[in-house]
């Protein structure tokens, strides 16, 4: 299993919704909207490394109002 | 009033002179050397430190303060200043960066009473100036909500007419009235439109325009000398 830390921001004033689409992603297991120079982080749990990407890039970056995505992999 | 700022750039600094000229106490937290080190030779009280770490605030005072104004150009420290801020018992103002945010924090973040974001004021008050002076912008209220003022022209289609005759757009509703060198009050039907007098009216977006048209006219080919100035 691999687990990842997704950093959100976003481009929207609509955070609720935004959150939810994001946890609604098959792979994320949890999404919060937080303080700071991002609006969201999201934890990714997955079987393989492709897969983080495949989560990240393809279905969290393409939903709307997500301006970007800064993924960090557990190591440990 | 005692008030603490957090960052002396140029929001900070601006923010403290306002306080100081208005015979308020403000003392400045900064991080940079230069920045501390200017804001002092401007007589400015300055702490050396870091305005997300507790014990630089209350180097600074917090215990005793009214409010702190977190409005560095970093949203960790102003968030993070604002905890510990209304752990203190101040009112708490925090800065952002980005036009979306400004939502986010008014709705989720309880700790912070109040929220600015110094660009787009500065769009507002850039936009309300190129417009020449007889339109201005006083707030946006909500998403596609504002609040502006208008001063009716020689050109306006509305001058003449009394309150009771104006009909505004659907999603428009006038607020206030104000002669021209009265103050503004609640409208009444029976006063009549005349050049110089202000309409507040409070405007979907889609709307603005259509009440402009109504109670200023064409836009001038010039602006109105002198504009608005308060």
């Amino acid at each position: 299993m691999i687990t990842a830390y997704v950093m959100v921001k976003g481009n929207s004033g609509d955070a609720d919704r935004i959150r939810s689409a994001i946890e609604a992603v098959e792979g994320v297991e949890s999404a919060h909207i937080v303080a700071g120079d991002v609006d969201f982080i999201a934890k990714v749990v997955v079987d393989t490394p492709a897969a983080v990407k495949d989560v990240t890039a393809t279905r969290i970056q393409g939903l709307e109002g997500v301006a970007d995505t800064r993924t960090y992999i557990a190591m440990e | 009033m005692r008030f603490v700022i957090i960052g002396s750039g140029r929001v900070g600094v601006r923010t403290a002179r306002v306080l100081r000229e208005e015979g308020h106490e403000a003392t400045l937290v900064e991080r940079d050397g230069d920045l501390t080190r200017r804001a002092r030779a401007d007589g400015f009280t300055v702490v050396r430190g870091d305005g997300s770490r507790e014990g630089v605030l209350e180097e600074a005072g917090i215990e005793s303060a009214d409010g702190l104004g977190a409005l560095t150009d970093d949203l960790n420290v102003n968030f993070t200043a604002c905890l510990i801020g209304r752990h203190h018992g101040c009112r708490t103002v925090m800065r952002i960066d980005e036009e979306h945010r400004e939502e986010i924090y008014r709705k989720y973040a309880t700790e912070v009473d109040d929220v600015v974001h110094p660009e787009r004021l500065g769009a507002m008050a850039a936009k309300n100036a190129l417009l020449g002076g007889s339109i201005r912008a006083i707030a946006d209220v909500a998403g596609g909500l504002q609040l502006v003022e208008l001063t009716v022209t020689e050109s306006a289609p509305v001058k003449g007419y009394t309150m009771g005759e104006l009909e505004l757009p659907a999603d428009a509703r006038l607020l206030a009235f104000g002669k021209a060198d009265d103050e503004l009050g609640l409208p009444t039907p029976d006063e009549s439109v005349a050049v110089g007098d202000r309409l507040v009216v409070l405007a979907e977006f889609p709307a603005l325009e259509d009440v402009r048209r109504l109670l200023i006219g064409e836009m001038p080919t010039r602006a109105v000398a002198g504009g608005e100035r308060r």
